[in-house]
C-alpha cells in the first residue's frame, strides 16, 4: 500500500508534465477509439450497400450456377425452400430469382443485358430495387413492365413508355424467343455495372418467356440481425448446401469483399501502431525526465537497501497510474466524440470504392471492446515504455547519484 | 571480542595515471560495538567514500571491509541490498527523505522493504519519532519540516530498521550549529541508551568536540586517532 501511495504522489509531483502525458496517452486511445469507430462505420455501409442494393446477405443458388451463370442449372422446389426461409425467425425476407443473359433492342439500338425476373413483392424485404428507381414505377405484376438502368436507357434512347424487344432463347429447348416490354421504370443503384447491365422484369413472365416455369435460379437472403449473414451454424447453410442447391453467406459470395475487410483491419493496426509508437516515445521521455529529476532521491533509497526490483516496480506502478488515469479520461471523450459522430454522421462525399458506393453521412459505430480492449492495451503499451526508463532507475548507483546531486 | 567493523588496507582510487586520486589510501580501521565515533578531515580528505565502503555503496580497489565478520566487498546484487537494509543504517548530509512520503511514511518505508507487518510498523514509527522528539510530526510532509527535524526523521529512518550501525555522512553541515548540536544529542542519547553504534563524518569543530572517538583523515590517509 506504501508503494502505491508513492506511486501515486510521485505522479502529482510535477502536475504539468502529468498532465501533458495523459492527455498524449489519452488522445491516442481517443484517436484510436474514434478510428475504430469510422472503420466500423464505413465497413458497415459498404457490407449494407454490397448487400442490401442487390446481392442479399446471403443466397440460395442451383448447385453450378454461380459458375457461369448457366441457365439450365434450376431450383425447381423453390417455393418449398422460400417457405421454409419465411419461416425461419433469422430470415427477414427471401426472394427467387430468374437471372438468364438477353438482349434487348430499341428503335434506335440494341445491348446485350442481364435480365433479373424478380418478384416485386418478396423484393421489397431484400433489395433497394424500388429504392433505386428514379422514375416511372417498380414493378407490379403486371405482364410488360420492365426497369433499365440510367446508362442503358440513353444507349437505347428510350423514354418511360417506349417499346422495347427482348431476345433471348428458351432453357431446355433452345428455341429463340422474343418478348415486347413498355418501359415502365428507370433505376439507378450507383455501381456502373449494375446499372449498365441489368433488367428486371417479373417472375413469372421471366418464367413463362425462358420456360423456366416453376423454377428459379438464386433465392437472395436477408437476415433480421445482418451480422449473422457469416455464421456457418445458421440452419440455412446446413439445410440447403446439398447436391441440389448451395447456400453462401456475403462473405463467402464476395471474397474481395473478405480481403478488403482484411485490409482495412491491417490499417487500423498500423495506422494504431504507428500512433502508440509516437505515444510510447512520448511516455519514455517523460518517465526519463521524471527520473532525472529524482536520481538522488533513487541514490537515497538504493543506499538504505532498496532492491533493483523494486524500483522497476516502483516506477512500472507509477506507468501504471499514469495509463489508468489517461485511460478513465481517453474513455470518457472517446465515449463522447464517437457518440456525437454516431448520431450525427461524419459528413463525406459521395465515393465509389471497388464497385461499392458510399454516399451521404458515414457515422460512428461504437463497440464495447473499443472502450474494454483498447483501454487495455493502452495500458499495456504504457507499461512496456516504462520498463526501460525503469531498469534505468533501477541502475542507478547510489554513491555516483549522491555524488551528482550535491 | 571481535570488532563490528574492520577495514584492513582499504584502497579506492578515482581516475587513471596522472589524473589518479586516491581517495581512500590503505586505510586499517576497527570499530567496535557500542561507539561513537567521527571521521574528521577536511572537504575531500576522504570521509565520504570511507562510509560509502563501510556501508557498501561503494567497491575497494583493494583491501577489505568486515561487517560482524562478513565480508562486504564479497557481496552483490539483492544480496547486498538487504544487507544494507538489515545491517547499515544511512544518513546523508541532506535529502535524505522521499519528498512525497510523510515522515511517518519514511520511516515506515525501510520497514516495509524489511517485510515488517503493518501492526508492527506503525508501533515502532511512534516510538522513533518519540525518541528523535518528532512526537505529534507523523503526518508533516519533509518539505513541512525544518532541516534539523528533517535530519532527525533520517536518525529515526535509520534506527528503525534495527541495523548494527549508523553511518552519518556529514549529518549536520546543512544545519546552524545550535540544531546541529542537537541532532547530535539524539544521536548521542541513542548511543548511550540503546547502545547504537555511530559513526559519522564532520568538520565541525563543536561537533567534534562531541565525539568520544576521532579518526582524523587526510588525503585518504589516517593521520591521527583520539578518544576523548
Ligand atoms: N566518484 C568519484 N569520482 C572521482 N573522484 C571522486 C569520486 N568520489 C570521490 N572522489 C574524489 O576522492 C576524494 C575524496 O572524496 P570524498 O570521499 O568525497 O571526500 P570528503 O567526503 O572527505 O569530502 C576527492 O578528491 C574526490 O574528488
Ligand atoms: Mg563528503
Amino acid at each position: 500500500m506504501l508503494i502505491l501511495r508513492l506511486a501515486w504522489r510521485n505522479l502529482f509531483r510535477n502536475i504539468r508534465r502529468t498532465v501533458l502525458t495523459c492527455m498524449l496517452i489519452a488522445s491516442s486511445l481517443l484517436t484510436i477509439i474514434l478510428m475504430d469507430g469510422v472503420m466500423l462505420g464505413m465497413i458497415d455501409v459498404m457490407i449494407g450497400s454490397l448487400t442490401h442494393t442487390l446481392e442479399g446477405e446471403a443466397q440460395i443458388n442451383s448447385r453450378g450456377f454461380r459458375d457461369d451463370f448457366e441457365p439450365s442449372i434450376r431450383i425447381n422446389n423453390y417455393r418449398e425452400i422460400q417457405n421454409e426461409l419465411v419461416h425461419d425467425p433469422v430470415v427477414r425476407g427471401a426472394s427467387a430469382r430468374i437471372i438468364v443473359g438477353a438482349m434487348i433492342a430499341s428503335s434506335y439500338n440494341s445491348a446485350g443485358a442481364l435480365v433479373y425476373g424478380v418478384d416485386a413483392a418478396s423484393e421489397k424485404d431484400v433489395s433497394k430495387i424500388e429504392e433505386a428507381v428514379y422514375a416511372g414505377h417498380f414493378l407490379s405484376g403486371q405482364e410488360r413492365e420492365i426497369l433499365l438502368g440510367r446508362p442503358m436507357a440513353e444507349l437505347l434512347e428510350v423514354e418511360l413508355g417506349d417499346r422495347l424487344v427482348l431476345t433471348s432463347s428458351t432453357v431446355d429447348s433452345k428455341e429463340i424467343v422474343q418478348e415486347l416490354f413498355r418501359l415502365s421504370g428507370l433505376f439507378e443503384f450507383g455501381p456502373e455495372t449494375l446499372d449498365e447491365n441489368l433488367i428486371f422484369i417479373n417472375l413469372d413472365k421471366a418464367q413463362s418467356l425462358f420456360e423456366l416455369t416453376g423454377a428459379a435460379h438464386q433465392i437472395a437472403i436477408r437476415f433480421n440481425r445482418p451480422e449473422m449473414a457469416n455464421d456457418p451454424t445458421l440452419n440455412i447453410y446446413k439445410s440447403f448446401n446439398n447436391d441440389q442447391t448451395e447456400a453462401n453467406g456475403w462473405l463467402a459470395l464476395q471474397p474481395t469483399m473478405g480481403a478488403m475487410l482484411e485490409m482495412t483491419g491491417y490499417s487500423t493496426l498500423i495506422v494504431g501502431g504507428i500512433l502508440f509508437l509516437l505515444a510510447s516515445l512520448g511516455i519514455i521521455n517523460s518517465m526519463f525526465m521524471s527520473i532525472y529529476e529524482r536520481i538522488y532521491e533513487f541514490g537515497v533509497i538504493k543506499s538504505v537497501g532498496t532492491r533493483p526490483a523494486e524500483i522497476i516496480k516502483l516506477i512500472l506502478t507509477e506507468a501504471f497510474f499514469l495509463a489508468l488515469i489517461s485511460c478513465f479520461f481517453g474513455i470518457i471523450l472517446g465515449y463522447f466524440v464517437s457518440s456525437y459522430f454516431s448520431t450525427n454522421g461524419i459528413p463525406m462525399g459521395r465515393m465509389e470504392m471497388s464497385g461499392i458506393v458510399l454516399d451521404g453521412n458515414m457515422n460512428t459505430i461504437l463497440e464495447p471492446y473499443q472502450f474494454i480492449n483498447f483501454p487495455i492495451y493502452v495500458t499495456l503499451l504504457t507499461l512496456i515504455a516504462a520498463i526501460y526508463p525503469a531498469l534505468f532507475a533501477s541502475k542507478i548507483v547510489p554513491t555516483e547519484a549522491l555524488q551528482k546531486a550535491l | 571480542m571481535i570488532p563490528l567493523i574492520n577495514t584492513v588496507a582499504l584502497s579506492r582510487f578515482f581516475g587513471t595515471g596522472e589524473a589518479m586520486v586516491k581517495a581512500l589510501d590503505e586505510v586499517s580501521l576497527s570499530i567496535e560495538p557500542g561507539e561513537f565515533t567521527a571521521i574528521v578531515g577536511p572537504s575531500g580528505s576522504g570521509k565520504s567514500t570511507l562510509l560509502h565502503l563501510i556501508g557498501g555503496l561503494d567497491k575497494p580497489d583493494s583491501g577489505t571491509v568486515a561487517l560482524n565478520g562478513t565480508n562486504i566487498a564479497d557481496m552483490s546484487g539483492n544480496k547486498l541490498s538487504d544487507f544494507r537494509r538489515d545491517n547499515i543504517g544511512f544518513v546523508f548530509q541532506a535529502y535524505n527523505l522521499i519528498p512525497v512520503l510523510s515522515a511517518a511514511e519514511n520511516i515506515e518505508y525501510i520497514m516495509l522493504l524489511q517485510g515488517i507487518t503493518a501492526v508492527k510498523r506503525r508501533i515502532r514509527v511512534k516510538e522513533m519519532l518519540d525518541i528523535v522528539g518528532l512526537a505529534g510530526m507523523e503526518n508533516r510532509r519533509p518539505a513541512q519540516l525544518s532541516g534539523g527535524q528533517q535530519q532527525r526523521v533520517a536518525v529515526a529512518r535509520a534506527m528503525a530498521s534495527n541495523p548494527s550501525i549508523i553511518l552519518a555522512d556529514e549529518p549536520t553541515a546543512n544545519l546552524d550549529s545550535k540544531t546541529g548540536i542537537s541532532l547530535l544529542n539524539v544521536m548521542k542519547d541513542l548511543n548511550q541508551n540503546r547502545n547504537m553504534t555511530f559513526v559519522f563524518s564532520t568538520h565541525d569543530q563543536k561537533i567534534i568536540e562531541r565525539a568520544r572517538r576521532l579518526v582524523y583523515l587526510r588525503d585518504g590517509k589516517i593521520e591521527k586517532e583520539e578518544t576523548q
